[in-house]
């Protein structure tokens, strides 16, 4: 799609995909490079650009939804008596030390003496938090805006634009798009030990004899069906590992976020004190994601029922990992332990397992674990 | 990393983007604040956007006499200015202007944000606390829902497939009520570890008080009476709340604090 906008002043019209984000834009389709992209997800603050006057943070703003508007790099403000101000005074008190954070600083510092010329220290310090300097140069950065404020800064030449509608391309019109592509096989990677993941136990009472539930727990594929979203392969060849290696794959989404996790893991039972370890690990091919997990369980008579004890270790890495937030995984992890109990308990009741009721259908990601933990090929 | 390829389009009006939304693997977007990252780190992969940041039937602010409707589009930093109309007296501006950052502020937007439904934003239990309503179109017609039933789990709502948030309606809190909101969290503009809020509004004998930050949606204390009035602590109200989870220090913090914010006022 042909995207035009206005940047540092200039009419710009230029090729974009829809997928392209506006730092990408101005740093490698309008060769406007003084803009730095550090992580790419909002948090770091180095992209910070003005659109429309107002700072946003550049490599989470798609360029597509910038059509027809004002856009201002760190290259633009090269008559503006307010950034030279901010610049002279960056440099007088050392407020740059790789300069990488720079531009976004600048950016971050010229919203705050133009939006709050009454800031003090804590302000100005709240203010550019949201920018991350990894040579730790914040005494200096503070000093220079502190400085400015207090010298009765030139007026800003860049101004909040009144927020307009724009006229934007149909959605047909775009298409270059399709979603999900392929992943690969699955292979069977090192089984490393587990360390640093987060355990979780539940115990429960089934209503049926041990021969039942022991017969259930053994019958893997039985158990795999219970799990939505869970396909078993063929399991790959040679293992990493004492044990029955089994290959799968699970696609969940939890809210906007799907991942499927292909991966590989090991099966072993012992009849004779009725119990049981499996252990997986898994890999989302699209974002790099990494799932690991271990279920030991052990089942014992208790009259005419039995009793099931379930331990479980998982850890995620990448990707998902930054995003989620521990309290929030541990929930959806101890809700699909319920719900596989759930099943499990059914199961070896002679019923059809029950649909996953406390995590609702695809809830979490976090099944793979049980995929893995129940997925076998015979 | 980059996000995966999608198509990306804009909407005439409401009528045009709830078409657009009826499509296989179609999403709305507006700030892209959350949903951006998300879509960077590739963990969403749309099949196409369609850009409703400035559909003005999701820019509206209308006022009635006992609630103000914020268009979904409103952004975070229009409540933090008082650019938008805020119903109540500041509590919504305060809480806009802690969101994140200024400049993720600029984009991200109310409606955005309930519908990511992360439980530790800040509109989730913000809006949950002063008891809004969540308005709703999509291929089944016009709907509404109060925030509590809308929250259904984390990054989970009652939006189903080609549904939009177009407004969210804030009560007008009467003479004399009070308000509480704390969020914890290590450092500015993250995304909270605990919050809560607390709400007490004689005038329209409405009585709120919420958990957030929790593995779900946020959990609305069932004794708010007991909480207000000083005969239920903290610690048992959170005990009481969320009795299926380890009893979160923080979030106790968070409610002693939410109810001392409140008596300040």
């Amino acid at each position: 799609m042909k995207l035009a906008l206005s940047l540092n002043g200039d009419a710009v019209s230029e090729a974009a995909e829809p997928r392209t984000n506006l730092a990408d834009f101005v740093r490698e389709t309008c060769h406007k490079t003084g803009t730095h992209v550090g992580c790419e997800q909002g948090v770091c603050g180095a992209c910070t650009v003005f659109v429309d006057g107002r700072p946003v943070r550049s490599c989470i703003t798609l360029a597509a939804a910038c059509e027809g508007a004002a856009v201002h790099t760190i290259e633009g403000f090269e008559d503006d008596a307010l950034m030279a101000q901010l610049r002279q005074s960056f440099s007088a008190h050392h407020a740059l030390q790789c300069g990488y954070c720079t531009p976004g600083m600048l950016v971050t510092a010229y919203d705050i003496v133009r939006r709050l010329p009454d800031a003090d220290t804590a302000t100005i310090r709240r203010e550019l938090s949201g920018n991350l300097c990894r040579c730790t140069g914040y005494a200096g950065i503070v000093a220079a805006i502190e400085a400015v404020l207090a010298e009765s800064p030139p007026p800003a030449a860049v101004q909040p634009l009144p927020r307009q509608r724009r006229a934007k391309p149909s959605l047909a019109a775009t298409g270059t798009a399709k979603a999900d592509t392929a992943v690969p096989a699955a292979q069977l990677e090192e089984m490393e030990p587990l360390t640093g993941g987060t355990r979780l136990t539940r115990s429960l009472a089934v209503e049926a004899p041990l021969a039942k539930v022991w017969a259930v727990l053994t019958d893997l594929d039985a158990i795999a069906d219970c799990i939505p979203g869970a396909k078993l392969g063929t399991p790959p060849e040679g293992s990493a590992g004492k044990g029955e290696p089994f290959a799968g794959a699970y696609k969940v989404a939890l809210g906007p976020v799907t991942a499927t996790f292909r991966g590989a893991g090991l099966f072993c039972a012992d009849a004779a004190d009725h119990t049981g370890k499996v252990v997986g690990r898994g890999r989302d091919p699209l974002s790099g994601t990494r799932l690991s997990g271990e279920l030991a369980f052990a089942a014992a008579a208790d009259g005419d029922t039995t009793r099931l004890d379930l331990d479980m270790t998982y850890l995620v890495k990448g990707p998902l990992a930054q995003f989620s937030r521990p309290a929030l995984v541990e929930a959806l992890a101890d809700s699909i332990l319920a719900d596989t109990a759930d099943a499990l308990a059914a199961r070896a009741r002679g019923e059809s397992a029950p649909a996953p009721q406390r995590a609702a259908s695809g809830l979490s990601f976090l099944r793979i674990i049980f995929a893995r933990l129940f997925g076998r090929k015979a | 990393m980059k996000p995966a390829p999608f198509d990306y389009g804009g909407a005439e009006d409401l009528a045009a983007a709830k078409a657009a939304l009826a499509g296989e693997g179609v999403k709305p977007a507006a700030g892209t604040q959350s949903l951006g990252p998300m879509m960077n780190l590739r963990l969403v992969r749309p099949g196409a956007l369609v850009d409703i940041a400035d559909l003005p039937a999701l820019r509206e602010v209308r006022e009635t006499a006992t609630s103000v409707l914020i268009g979904a589009a409103i952004t975070h930093a229009e409540i933090e200015d008082g650019e938008a109309i805020d119903p109540t007296p500041g509590w919504m501006r305060a809480a806009a202007g802690n969101i994140a950052h200024r400049a993720v502020r600029n984009r991200g937007t109310i409606g955005g944000s309930l519908a990511h439904a992360d439980p530790a934003a800040d509109w989730a239990i913000v809006t949950t606390g002063l008891g809004a309503t969540i308005h709703i179109d999509g291929p089944a017609g016009a709907r509404t829902l109060p925030v509590e039933d809308f929250l259904t789990g984390p990054f989970t709502t009652a939006l189903a497939p080609g549904e939009l948030i177009v407004a969210v309606e804030i009560p007008r809190p009467g003479e004399n009520a009070r308000f509480g909101y704390n969020k914890y969290t290590r450092q500015v503009g993250e995304f909270a570890k605990a919050s809560a809020v607390v709400l007490d509004d004689p005038a329209n004998n409405r009585r709120r008080a919420a958990l957030g930050a929790l593995g779900g949606a946020p959990r609305l204390i069932e004794d708010v009476d007991a909480l207000i009035e000083g005969t239920l602590s903290p610690e048992e109200a959170v005990a009481a709340t969320v009795p299926d989870l380890k009893v979160p220090t923080l979030h106790v913090t968070a409610l002693t604090r939410a109810l001392a914010l409140m008596d300040q006022r």
